[in-house]
């Protein structure tokens, strides 16, 4: 080494010496670097542990998510208001027409809902018969949709109804075609639900036809993917996808949506299965929310699960 | 020190204010107007803006504060944006003397640059989490009309917030630390 490169050495060791005591003895820097470290520290730390099963509010965020709600639920009810308005008066053209075709179609349902109510009794006494597992009685909740979520990531959706109205987390969410999802986080007067649109949610499903079992994840805005379905499964397009029972969320036998895309290649052991949903997310207004008995039991499960998990990990 | 605080503070309530009524048009509004795909991330904007403009060593906990009030209209929490601020932070305190908003296109710019940085973030911590290449995938797509977007309304976010800030192109209360 010459005596110039010596210089710029010791030089720059000068400067380095001289920034680090500038950082010691500038409060305003110890502070700065002291905040960085700490923010930065911590998001860390809560990003590492965070669970997308479900999410907990701490007080204050159910304070701040029950007063800004009825503003969304404002811009959403009068959103609601002018559609009304346009398709109930001012698109009014055809509606003695529809309105007879509308009678000739319920008294048709009216007659294939008897037939179907003989099969539910019949279906009862066999099950009872048999002592087919648990008899589960539902009870139903009808809430508004008022807000999706901010972020375009998420595919989730903001109800008008929470845990006032006896709703619990991870309580299943669907409307008359099919599964839309699960409450995820909830509030005293909302709740968030994660739809299977989205891909942190998971369902274990199952394609009617022929019993093949299948994850089912949010893939795209419109698609979900059916997962880990062997190559040798005979899946056709347009087979129905109900939910298996399986997972402790979703209650047996719901339509998930049917079969819109099969890839098999000529290698690999699964198949790449892409579901259109039973549910159009772009014109959900209004959904149901199911609530079982077995609630108590289910949570019982999942912290038994999670202490289980606690002490392998250890 | 304490006098400054004290602007911060009545500053930070009112930008938490126009975060929440952006957030509110942003999770309401537009989806019933058809665009159920794209979001505009308004938090984005306002974290850039406390980063460029902003002169105070509480940048990392403002980051924080406008993450948080974010999360509360979607699940996705706080922690990634709150990384991902500081981690632009970090860099435009390194870059902030050659940054100057001198006109419209250069604050787009600039906005479009550091946008392109927060998303590099986000997908890293993705990809960290386990995120499969689909998703990481459609999320770069999606952010392409989105920051596009942002970076169009950031000249005019950015005079409404210079008016609450009082910020000039030394910093806001003229504070170089």
């Amino acid at each position: 080494m010459n005596h110039g490169q010596l210089d710029i050495v010791c030089v720059r060791k000068i400067n380095d010496t001289e920034s680090l005591l500038k950082l010691v003895q500038d409060s305003t820097q110890r502070l700065k670097v002291f905040l960085t470290v700490l923010v930065l520290g911590v998001s860390f730390f809560r990003f590492a542990k965070r669970d997308f099963a479900y999410r907990e509010t701490t007080a204050f965020e159910e304070f701040m998510i029950d007063s800004f709600g009825p503003v969304q639920r404002a811009f959403s009810d009068s959103q609601s208001w002018l559609s009304d308005l346009v398709n109930h008066y001012v698109a009014n053209v055809n509606a003695s027409r529809l309105n007879e075709e509308l009678v000739k179609k319920i008294a048709k349902l009216e007659s294939e809902i008897l037939a179907t109510q003989e099969t539910v009794k019949e279906n009862q006494r066999l099950k009872e018969l048999l002592k087919f597992g648990q008899n589960l009685t539902h009870q139903e909740v009808l809430a508004q949709i008022v807000a999706w979520d901010a972020s375009s990531d998420f595919r989730v959706i903001r109800i008008n109804k929470g845990a006032a109205d006896g709703i619990k987390i991870q309580s299943p969410v669907v409307t008359a075609n099919g599964v839309v999802g699960y409450i995820y986080r909830l509030t005293d007067h909302f709740a968030d639900v994660l739809t299977i649109l989205d891909p942190n949610n998971r369902v274990d499903g199952l394609v009617a036809r022929i019993r093949a079992h299948g994850i089912i994840e949010g893939y795209t805005d419109r698609r979900a993917l059916m997962k880990y379905v062997t190559r040798t499964e005979p899946v056709i397009l347009d087979d129905m996808v109900l939910t298996s029972g399986l997972g402790n969320i979703y209650p047996k036998g719901l339509v998930i949506g049917h079969v819109a895309k099969i890839e098999r290649q000529s290698y690999g052991i699964t198949q790449h299965i892409e579901i259109r949903p039973a549910v159009d997310f772009s014109r959900l207004e209004e959904v149901i929310v199911l609530m079982s008995n077995a609630d108590a039991s289910k949570k019982l499960e999942w912290s038994a699960l999670d202490a289980f998990d606690g002490g392998s990990d250890q | 020190m304490n006098a400054q605080l004290r602007h911060i503070v009545i500053r930070m309530f009112v930008t938490l204010l126009i975060l929440i009524v952006l957030e509110t048009l942003a999770s309401s509004l537009f989806p019933m107007f058809g665009m159920s795909r794209y979001r505009i991330p308004f938090n984005v904007l306002i974290v850039l803006y406390i980063t460029f403009k902003l002169r105070t060593p509480w940048i990392p906990v403002m980051v924080f504060l406008v993450q948080w009030f974010h999360s509360i209209f979607t699940v996705e929490g706080w922690e990634m944006g709150t990384i991902a601020g500081i981690i632009v932070a970090i860099v435009v305190s390194y870059a902030k003397d050659l940054m100057h908003f001198s006109s419209v296109a250069i604050t787009m710019v600039l906005t479009q640059v550091f946008q392109c940085l927060w998303v590099a973030v986000i997908i890293g911590l993705l990809a960290l989490k386990g995120a499969e290449n689909f998703y990481l995938l459609d999320k770069f797509w999606r952010f392409i009309p989105e920051s596009l977007i942002l970076s169009f309304l950031s000249p005019f976010l950015f005079s409404i917030l210079d008016k609450i800030w009082a910020s000039s192109e030394h910093g806001m209360l003229g504070d170089n630390g």
